[in-house]
């Protein structure tokens, strides 16, 4: 194959790896949105907020030092050399479990009969608190994650490509990031292990019930609450994944909340409602992004990843406003 | 299927109307009229496509198959608020007013079809905007006197209510002015009180102002009462029409509001 | 006792609409502006000037704007920094191909140009709906931005990408650039506001003011009952552009003087306007101007208490001021969607019967 191609394949790939990116963060979105009818802005803020308080928890933080510090004058910073990563993640779970119960309590409990654009304005609310609060407790400094996850490029995929080249031309294989790789897998087993939860468990049942009908989940005996909670929970472990992943990848920091917007095309190609949509939608967003950078952005000035995915997601809106998978509107008087 | 012109004093004439969604047949075959002046009732039970066929009447819903006449011209592909301004005017089954606005306002946007001051004269509201304004306000304080909804004139109407927002639709639909009233279901959840003050207003209406009126009800005493004629639909197709006392010992009609199965 | 109106009946229906119908609000109106335009210009410093007063005139005027899109008609909109760059660019490309263009009729012109943008931007809106079209407006916030950071031709092919306004004068008094004293600025902003503010009013309170408000509340009853949705959405998207191309016009030219786009027309800006008007109160010009004044002066003192008094450092200000504005909007939204304006409201009915409780 002519290094043209290879190089456009190596685009190809990389963008299917972004875009895998994008659908971890895409899938906490989509969950909230089915069972809660809610569309989380502040889903790319959980991330962040996850993510600052792993590293946190992992490196031995205190929480609030800074403020405490400023405030009393005192010199705290870290209580201990560290945690181990494991528990680390467990107790970051149960920090987002916790967030997860206050929201719903404090929030989300007394907007339930409002219009769906007020509770997008509430979660845009959420998410600026969110911000002001994980940069209060934590630092506002750029934090390098470390879970362990191998990262680089990797020799062994550069050599095997470089096969593929046609003879005597200047190819040096594809340079593809093993933490992506990892990202791909794991969102993938986080996708199926959804859709499974969802399909066949009991919990996973009551969730899509509440999705269809608020009221008549309530007369079978479904306490709303929990699967709020329930809900969020989730949503906050895959924001802590997402914020894992994203976070291995440049390190974390401010810009991880504005992946939320990112998102939003994604859903929207993929369907607001639809799991595999989230997965679907971001890798043709991944790749779109990147082929299109690629093939006309040096025409046009680059930096196209900017915008290219708002305007496709706009173009679908007007053809399919559904998404490719999502359940169709349809408008009664 | 002929296209013939309905005679003059036919206001509105449905003729072989089918409506699908995907694969439900809302409506099949449908062809009745209403004449110049008259009252008439469409019944039927629930979900035989009563709204449906007013949605129809209005534009809303594009039938597949079928076409509509209106004030003696057929009806091509229009949009719904076009239809409007020919002179239809409408209330809903589940109340829709315009819960951010006064009373005096949803009455006022009831005469929006009347309305043409532009932009820039109702930028600096004077001249040809505030003529506009104070002339139609002037209307829609007859309709408010009509209807004795005085004291509630600058009330949000989502804070109004059950039976004073059925009111303030109705002045709303009454605001337009039109040559053919819609009504869905106009005392649905009523007490007795409600129902005769509703009552007297339609009958005044008509009386008054001559307009020809559309009426979706399921009380039979009103509609035994009120209605000229009355057109009966079930699962989708019209079972009968004529005069109330026709209806009243038509077997089919009785068979439907029993639940007699039909083939 | 003296917020009365008892005894105050009108005869006319014009008497009826009036903007302020209590002859208390009359006067006190009636003083402020006097104040605002007479006294004021006496007393302003460039701190004031720079810090406070201008801010909010541009702010409000871009929450005015943003308020009549999403307040008053419901079109969710989360281009509004990229529309104020519209106007902004706009307005540097018009005063400096024709610099002996005076500069009221400049600003009125971008504000145009913004217009004709916006209402090609809200064209998606027929077909998409609530949150849906957010979405939309932020393919317009961001291709605004990069369009004006790439494309050489708006910012006159400089080197830096920068764009500098150029010193202009109005009635032989500088308007823009250092030299420009704050009265003068102050005043040319004031005019403009003022003079938009009552031009929303009437919009908002006449026919093309409900149709936006129809299409709000009950957008398909609405076509039902003859409200042409294409003339109202686009009305409303074309209006709340000019208003926000004004704002952006006065944010550069007046005070900023440069500007570069990324950072003065970014998506914080969208997000700054749309919690000065949920704040302030959706569908309230009064509100509008409450949630910019509140969000134009809660950094300043959230700044002069803290940094001043407690000397605290000041990223560690700006991370409270997220969450309290966080929190706010998450407040406000549960107890009083409309906002502060509502909370005034409430009180000013309540003074009307005070000293009785009902």
């Amino acid at each position: 194959m002519s290094p043209d191609i290879l190089n456009t394949l190596e685009v190809i790939l990389n963008g299917l790896m972004a875009g895998v990116m994008y659908s971890l963060v895409a899938l906490g979105f989509v969950l909230i949105f089915k069972a809660s009818g809610i569309f989380n802005y502040a889903q790319g803020v959980m991330a962040l907020f996850a993510a600052l308080t792993l590293v946190g928890i992992q490196t031995g933080q205190v929480p609030f030092s800074h403020l405490i510090n400023v405030m009393f004058g005192t010199n705290y910073h870290n209580w201990s050399n560290g945690i181990n990563t494991v528990a680390a993640i467990i107790l970051t779970m149960c920090v987002m479990v916790l967030l997860a119960w206050l929201v719903e309590k404090i929030v989300l409990r007394h907007l339930v009969n409002q219009e769906p654009i007020i509770l997008f304005m509430a979660t845009i609310g959420l998410a600026f608190f969110l911000e002001g609060l994980g940069d209060l407790m934590w630092g506002a400094n750029i934090k390098v994650l470390d879970v362990g996850l191998p990262s680089g490029g990797s020799f062994w995929l550069e050599d095997v490509t470089k096969e593929w080249a046609s003879e005597g031309s200047e190819y040096f294989g594809m340079y593809i990031d093993v933490l992506d790789v990892w990202a791909a897998g794991i969102a993938i087993i986080l996708v199926v292990a959804l859709t499974i939860f969802s399909q066949y468990t009991k919990t996973g049942r009551a969730l899509r019930a509440v999705a269809d009908d608020h009221q008549a989940a309530l007369t079978v005996g479904i306490s709303l609450r929990t699967i709020w909670v329930v809900v969020w929970s989730i949503a906050g472990f895959v924001a802590l994944v997402a914020g894992i992943m994203w976070g291995s990848k440049s390190g974390i920091q401010f810009s991880l909340s504005l992946i939320a917007l990112k998102a939003l095309p994604v859903l929207i190609l993929g369907g607001f409602t639809s799991i595999p949509g989230a997965i679907i939608g971001g890798l043709i967003i991944g790749v779109g992004e990147k082929l299109f950078e690629f093939s006309l952005g040096p025409l046009i000035g680059g930096a196209t990843e900017n915008w290219f995915a708002y305007v496709l997601a706009l173009m679908f809106l007007m053809f399919r406003p559904q998404g490719l998978f999502g359940d169709k509107i349809i408008e009664r008087v | 299927m002929n296209i013939t012109q309905p005679p003059a004093d036919v206001l509105l004439s449905l003729n072989n109307i089918s409506l699908s969604f995907g694969g439900v047949k809302a409506l099949t075959d449908i062809s009745f009229d209403i004449l110049k002046g008259e009252i008439r009732a469409i019944i039927g039970p629930n979900g035989a496509g009563k709204s449906s066929m007013l949605n129809v009447i209005n534009g809303f819903y594009h039938p597949q198959q079928g076409e509509v006449w209106f004030d003696g011209s057929i009806r091509g592909p229009l949009k719904p608020y076009q239809i409007a301004r020919q002179g239809i005017a409408r209330t809903f089954q589940n109340i829709a007013l315009f819960k951010g606005m006064s009373t005096l306002d949803n009455l006022m946007t009831g005469r929006i079809t009347k309305m043409h001051a532009n932009i820039f004269w109702q930028a600096i509201w004077k001249g040809k905007a505030e003529k506009e304004e104070l002339e139609h306000r002037e209307r829609v304080e007859h309709i408010i006197d009509f209807l004795e909804i005085q004291a509630i004139r600058k009330t949000p109407v989502g804070r109004l209510p059950y039976g004073m927002q059925k009111r303030v639709e109705l002045g709303r639909a009454l605001a337009a002015e039109s040559k053919l009233l819609l009504l869905d279901e106009p005392m649905a959840g009523m007490n007795v009180e409600e129902k005769e003050d509703m009552c007297r207003f339609i009958l005044d209406v008509h009386d008054q102002f001559g307009t020809t009126i559309a009426l979706i009800e399921h009380d039979m005493g009103v509609v035994m009462d009120i209605a000229d004629r009355v057109v009966v639909l079930d699962y989708g197709k019209k079972i009968g029409d004529g005069y109330p006392d026709e209806i009243r010992n038509n077997q089919n009609v009785i068979d439907a509001y029993l639940g007699v199965a039909h083939e | 006792m003296f917020y009365r109106e008892s005894g105050d009946f009108k005869s006319t229906y014009s008497a009826d609409q009036q903007t302020f119908p209590i002859k208390f609000d009359r006067i006190a109106v009636g003083v402020i502006l006097a104040f605002a335009f007479v006294v004021v210009p006496f007393l302003i410093n460039d701190y004031w000037e720079k810090s406070i007063l201008l801010p909010f005139l541009v702010w409000g005027m871009a929450a005015l704007g943003l308020n009549i899109l999403t307040g008053y008609c419901g079109q969710v909109s989360l281009g509004t920094g990229g529309f104020m760059a519209v106007g902004a660019y706009a307005s540097y490309k018009i005063t400096t191909s024709f610099p002996e263009l005076n500069m009221f009729l400049v600003i009125l012109l971008s504000g145009g140009v913004t217009a004709f943008v916006g209402i090609l931007f809200g064209l998606p809106s027929l077909r998409i709906k609530g949150f849906y079209l957010a979405v939309a407006t932020l393919a317009a916030q961001f291709f605004l931005v990069w369009l004006f950071n790439k494309v050489p031709w708006f910012y006159n092919y400089s080197a830096s990408g920068m764009i500098t306004v150029p010193e202009r004068t109005v009635f032989g008094i500088a308007i823009t650039g250092s030299n420009s004293p704050p009265w003068a600025t102050y005043l040319f902003c004031l005019t403009f506001l003022v003079v938009f503010a009552f031009i929303a009013r009437n919009l908002t309170r006449g026919r093309i003011g409900r149709s936006w408000m129809a299409i709000r509340d009950m957008d398909i009853a609405a076509e039902i009952i003859g409200v042409p949705p294409l003339q109202a959405k686009l009305s409303a998207f074309a209006v709340s552009s000019f208003y926000i191309g004004i704002s952006g016009a006065l944010f550069f030219s007046v005070y900023l003087g440069a500007a570069e786009p990324t950072e003065a027309f970014g998506i914080d800006k969208s997000f700054l306007v749309l919690f000065m008007i949920i704040i302030g109160g959706l569908g309230s010009i009064f509100g509008s101007f409450v949630g910019a004044a509140f969000m134009v002066l809660l950094p300043v003192l959230f700044k002069n208490i803290m940094v001043g008094g407690f000397g605290w450092p000041t990223d560690m200000v700006q991370h409270f001021i997220f969450m309290l504005v966080g929190g706010l909007i998450m407040f406000f939204l549960i107890v009083e969607p409309h906002g502060l304006a509502q909370l005034w409201r409430v009180t000013k009915e309540k003074l009307r019967l005070w000293p009785f409780p009902h």
